[in-house]
């Protein structure tokens, strides 16, 4: 959710500063990413969009009203196929989890909610998983697991089929279809995990993979490899340290992990440098490479 | 998968009069609507525990031959494996398109058909709980409706439903009527001349809101908002239902003219 409200916010062009939070539990109710703008608080990735709409910030404003249609469409359709595998991807998946996910997250946030908050966000992914995706005939988790694979991949292809050759769903300028899209295909992508049927899967979409870098570049103003120029970010000058801070951090992060691969038996690291807001499922160490 | 389509195909759902709720309605509907449209006959038989039958829990599910299949997924792919399609004559991206507003259909309006029956504390008293374990004595009938209760709030909760309001869930059912009203706009289908399971979904859903009782009307008045809906409900009716007995899931006035065949 932190990367797809961070793209809608650069496309619609609202000013959108990104406060760091290093305590889950000072959000209200939990939940991150969280919205404050002149003492509304605002919690949920979809209300948070409709209050950037209200206020005029608009990506969607030259869509037509079939167009406007299709979008839900397909963000009901990402939700339906896409979710479940990434959710599955990042917090089901035993290696995964261990070695990117947990401590990665569990890095952002004070002791000792890092013991706390990682598992719980891991048993309620699988919790959503079996009980919206588990029932007969399905019995077990593994043939779980093949279906929802199966189903993103599908849904990966259709994607692909409808952005053809063109640069956005709609067009020319990106609207809330490609932030939804790109908050949920850049986790996939970018991010290094041990097991990686997805991303495969993914990059053999050149369309999409081209998508994403195309967003990451315009709009996030990051090279495909990641790192960030030095230069000219129409944004505050606080956003662009933040990205330098982000992009060490993200050197760290990979050293830990190799480290973490060859002997398990090592703590997580603290990082003691910048501590950003953790996103929800989908978050990511590539939600620090963008601002 | 190779034989042909058998006469004595049946279609298995909950109890019509007693005991059906609206999701399950809508879902049955749904799959008939798709199957009149593939000019397949099927019979709708009745029995209240068409729950427990079904090979995946959900209603409903049809006989063919010595097969068993539910849900209109796997039923149109199964359908599609015996030569019957309604959606080849779609290029990819009309392809996807439909996927993508079958999902916005079963997201949106399914849920909150569910919501509405289970989670909505009067609708749950004064209909759900006495419709659904109505074929069975006290006291397995609260035992069944209690723990099919508990199961719809838990995968309400993990979805995150669970925290909506009516009044929210009503403005998520307008919103996706407002979409599928958009995207049909003045075509007789979702994909101009011909019906796809889009439509067959659509009309299975839209119908049984238009035309089901509940405590109040509000689920129905978010419908009847779009003209355009009412009407494309109405044709699928006229086209696919006439001259079927009891078929429909709702009274249909007798009308002389006959089903047409021709599409």
């Amino acid at each position: 959710p932190q990367s797809l409200l961070q793209a809608y916010a650069k496309f619609s062009g609202a000013p959108l500063t990104v406060n760091t939070i290093n305590n889950s539990w000072r959000a209200p109710k939990g939940d991150v990413p969280v919205l404050i703008s002149e003492d509304v608080v605002i919690s949920q990735p979809a209300k948070i969009l409709n209050f950037l709409r209200k206020q005029k910030y608009n990506a969607d404003y030259e869509l037509s009203a079939k167009q406007g249609a299709d979008t839900l469409a397909y963000i009901a359709l990402l939700e339906e196929k896409l979710l479940p595998a990434l959710l599955h991807t990042f917090w089901v998946e035993a290696e995964n989890y261990c070695s990117v996910t947990k401590p990665w997250f569990a890095s952002r946030i004070a002791f000792p909610l890092s013991l706390y908050l990682p598992g719980k966000m891991s048993r309620e992914a699988l919790n959503r998983i079996l009980l919206t995706r588990g029932g007969p005939p399905l019995y077990s988790l593994t043939e779980v697991e093949a279906q929802i694979y199966r189903d993103a991949k599908e849904c990966l292809n259709l994607l692909s089929k409808r952005l053809g050759m063109s640069r956005f769903f709609f067009g020319d300028t990106p609207t809330t279809l490609d932030a939804f899209v790109f908050g949920f295909l850049a986790p996939i992508y970018k991010v290094c995990f041990p097991r990686l049927r997805l991303q495969e899967h993914l990059k053999q979409l050149s369309n999409l993979c081209q998508f994403c870098d195309d967003i990451l570049t315009c709009y996030f103003r990051l090279t495909v490899s990641g790192c960030s120029p030095a230069g000219q970010d129409t944004a505050d000058a606080n956003l662009q340290k933040l990205t330098q801070l982000v992009n060490k951090e993200s050197n760290l992060i990979e050293k830990m992990d190799n480290n973490l691969r060859k002997s398990p038996q090592h703590p997580p690291r603290k990082l003691t440098t910048l501590k950003l807001a953790a996103g929800g499922e989908e978050s990511s160490p590539l939600n620090r490479l963008s601002p | 998968a190779a034989e042909p389509w058998p006469e004595n195909a049946a279609l298995y759902q909950q109890l019509k009069e007693e005991q059906i709720l609206l999701s399950d309605n809508a879902s049955s509907l749904a799959v008939q609507a798709f199957l009149q449209m593939c000019n397949l006959p099927i019979q709708v038989v009745c029995r209240a525990n068409a729950e427990y039958m079904s090979p995946s829990g959900k209603v409903p599910f049809i006989h063919v031959g010595n097969q068993v299949v539910s849900e209109l997924g796997p039923i149109v792919q199964f359908v599609k494996a015996k030569g019957h399609s309604l959606s080849d004559g779609l290029d990819e991206v009309q392809k996807a398109e439909m996927k993508a507003y079958m999902e916005l259909v079963n997201n949106m309006l399914l849920t909150a058909e569910l919501y509405l029956q289970w989670c909505d504390d009067v609708t749950v008293e004064e209909i759900t709980h006495p419709r659904y374990g109505s074929p069975y004595p006290w006291p397995l009938n609260r035992i069944l409706s209690y723990q099919k209760q508990w199961e719809v709030r838990r995968k309400m909760k993990a979805i995150g439903w669970a925290g909506k309001t009516l009044e929210q869930v009503l403005e998520d059912v307008d919103q996706c009527c407002q979409a599928l009203s958009q995207r049909l706009g003045t075509q007789p289908y979702f994909f101009n001349k011909q019906p796809t399971e889009l439509d067959a979904l659509v009309f299975g859903h839209l119908f049984t809101i238009l035309t089901t009782q509940l405590i109040t009307d509000e689920l129905s008045e978010k419908v009847k908002n779009y003209s355009n809906l009412t009407a494309f409900c109405r044709r699928i009716e006229q086209q696919y239902f006439e001259g079927f007995d009891k078929g429909s899931s709702a009274p249909v006035a007798a009308r002389s003219a006959k089903r047409s065949l021709l599409r």
